[in-house]
């Protein structure tokens, strides 16, 4: 079991290796340079745009090759240093800290709503099999997997923040993170990157009960005497929460990467989504890399994680 | 026998309503079982004996299944309408069940152990609750070697024997009165079998259980049971003792099914078997169910559906050829 996550942490870091070296490469062999963004302002104040723009690179060490710059790249990372965030002024590290919190603080509450509703629905959408709540359950879940989570973002802010009033339009900073009032304004971000993963669960959740509803073991619990939600919440979801929970953590990874950034954006939180959408259009490549890095290690720690769950949840599976 | 009737099943029928149609797997079940007595239910696959055994519980898939007609009478109480609870409280109780397979009837996550005691804390007062010491006894009582051990194993790790008397050891945890047992050997090999047939009658001895053994096996049906019902088609066509059914069964369908045993002595060339196949539960055949295929096959059978009839005070079967009325006027 040891030497089955040793290996397993070793794969894991030559991933990341690789797609750190990819993403950097592909972010600076574009014909860009990071101090486009300022060319303007230097032509503003009357400097010579190219003399500027090749002491900034000299000063960056831009203007070298790109095996160089990936190396020294490279080796400030291993002692720690994540580079400087041009568009910020400010280390890279420094930037993400003051701003992942906003990304976990939405993908944990909508991975909760998603999972509590979507497992919820899915079990009660197996045990009603056939009636009009299990058919009200199909359609809801059929639409929740067509609509896109952007776009169900946009209507949600129309709906409740500019028709109705209810929310603002706009996401205010000033308040605590774990605050009620914040809480309050991260209700919609929520339900847009929620509701998609939501739908999806009820689907899996509803065969997955229904795959063991009709086991042999289902009818000994109930020989046995035992009420109806101990063989349902136990007998039956225990053995249903295998493959939901390989469906779970694999889209807990296209949260982290697709979702949570579309949503970010799409209501102006400030997360790492935000961040790294911003320092792509400025050509910040240490923060692209930074932000992609993170997310790398936290979907292969989650893979990982799921590996080790599944020897707690099923007795069968043993590692070598 | 003076032993009190414990259970009674009267006229039991559960169709189960599918697509292609009603699917009749009980068709007017009845039989009694006496307290401490061993009921062989024999019959082919698919003749309704499972089905007949969930009945009793109402265990099946429900829907499609419904119990259309007749009563399960448990100490006068009819187990076919009484409230959920009130069964529930029944279930694993009074009445247990055991199941063919093992492997599949228990469940894979969780331990021998957990699965035991789960039934003895569902059914036993808080203050009888030493239900650690309770299953590992059990276990013991089944002859499995280092109990306290074995109820810390998941039924993978236990040989298909150990699972099935584990099995029995659940059922066996709240000290029912009555024990079903639905074919418990056919899943092991021939040791484990004789095993598990002798754990059996002990327990019958001891603890004075009555039994509903479930089995297409009448060598079986020689060494457990006290009185045996042959089911065909949903129907009991023949019940009396066991020496009766194997040395003079009345009713065709039985004589044909003891014919079929093979002699170890003989010098056959090929094994006898009763020509035509079992009926579809679907298109159960007018008159009496067993008519095309039987071997004295009047014209009443096709048309009129034979009564229980009474052959000698303790063997009863359901076939023209005993009453008096058709045959006299024949």
């Amino acid at each position: 079991m040891r030497n089955y996550i040793i290996k397993r942490l070793i794969y894991s870091i030559i991933i990341a290796w690789g797609i750190l070296t990819i993403t950097f490469i592909l972010l600076r062999v574009g014909p860009t340079s990071p101090v486009d963004r300022y060319i303007l302002n230097i032509a503003a104040r009357g400097q010579d745009v190219e003399s500027v723009k090749q002491a900034i690179e000299a000063r960056y060490g831009l203007n070298k090759p790109i095996t160089e710059q990936y190396f020294s790249y490279m080796a400030n990372l291993l002692q720690g240093n994540w580079g400087w965030s041009f568009s910020a002024s400010m280390p890279v590290l420094e930037l993400i800290g003051s701003h992942w919190i906003y990304s976990f603080q939405l993908i944990l509450l909508a991975t909760i709503f998603a999972i509590i509703l979507g497992v919820g629905l899915g079990m009660l959408a197996a045990v009603k099999q056939n009636t009009k709540f299990d058919y009200a359950a199909s359609i809801f879940s059929f639409i929740g997997i067509s609509i896109p989570g952007f776009w169900l973002g946009l209507m949600l802010i129309l709906v409740f923040a500019v028709y109705l009033g209810v929310f603002k339009t706009y996401y205010d900073t000033n308040y605590p993170i774990w605050s009620l009032e914040n809480l309050k304004q991260l209700i919609l971000p929520v339900m847009a990157l929620g509701i998609g993963e939501l739908a999806g669960y009820v689907r899996y959740t509803r065969s997955a009960m229904l795959d063991n509803l009709r086991k042999e073991f289902v009818t000994t619990a109930r020989a046995k005497g035992l009420p109806e939600r101990t063989v349902i919440g136990k007998h039956v979801l225990r053995n249903a929460i295998l493959p939901l929970v390989t469906i779970i953590m694999f889209d807990l990874g296209s949260v982290v990467f697709g979702g949570a950034y579309l949503t970010e954006i799409v209501f102006g939180i400030p997360g790492l989504g935000q961040v790294s959408f911003n320092a792509i259009f400025a050509n910040d490549y240490a923060v692209v890399v930074a932000v992609t890095l993170i997310g790398t290690f936290l979907v292969l720690f989650i893979n990982l994680a799921t590996d080790l769950l599944y020897t707690y949840l099923d007795p069968r599976i043993r590692y070598e | 026998m003076a032993a009190k009737t414990i259970l009674e099943v009267k006229d039991l029928k559960t169709w189960f309503y599918t697509r292609r149609g009603i699917v009749k797997a009980v068709n007017g079940v009845s039989f009694t079982l006496d307290e401490g007595e061993c009921l062989c239910l024999v019959g082919e696959s698919g003749c309704g004996k499972s089905v007949t055994a969930l009945s009793i519980l109402r265990l099946f898939d429900s829907p499609p299944g419904k119990i259309v007609e007749g009563k399960v009478l448990y100490e006068g109480l009819d187990l076919t309408t009484c409230a959920m609870p009130l069964l529930r409280s029944i279930r694993g109780k009074d009445i247990a069940m055991v199941f063919q397979n093992a492997q599949s009837a228990l469940n894979p996550v969780f331990t021998i152990g957990d699965q035991i005691e789960e039934q003895i804390n569902t059914h036993m007062p808080h203050h009888d609750r030493n239900s650690r010491q309770k299953a590992t006894a059990l276990l013991e009582e089944m002859k499995i070697p280092e109990a306290a051990e074995a109820l810390k194993m998941y039924p993978h790790q236990m040989s298909g024997g150990m699972k099935q008397r584990a099995m029995i050891a659940m059922g066996l945890s709240c000290d029912p009165r009555i024990l079903i047992a639905d074919e418990p050997t056919t899943a092991v090999d021939v040791t484990i079998r004789a095993q598990i047939i002798y754990i059996l009658q002990e327990l019958k001895a001891r603890r004075n259980m009555s039994i509903i053994f479930i089995t297409h096996d009448l060598s079986l049906v020689r060494e457990i049971g006290d009185r045996a019902a042959v089911v065909y088609a949903g129907k009991v066509v023949e019940i009396a003792p066991v020496e009766h059914i194997l040395n003079k069964p009345a009713h065709p369908y039985t004589i044909g099914l003891i014919s079929c045993l093979p002699d170890i002595s003989a010098d056959l060339k090929r094994l006898p078997s009763i020509p035509g196949n079992t009926p579809n539960p679907i298109d159960i055949p007018s008159g009496c169910p067993f008519h095309p295929r039987c071997p004295s096959v009047m014209d009443i059978c096709r048309t009129v559906e034979p009564e229980m009839l009474n052959i000698s005070g303790v063997q009863i079967a359901a076939c023209h050829l005993y009453d008096a009325n058709v045959t006299g006027k024949r």
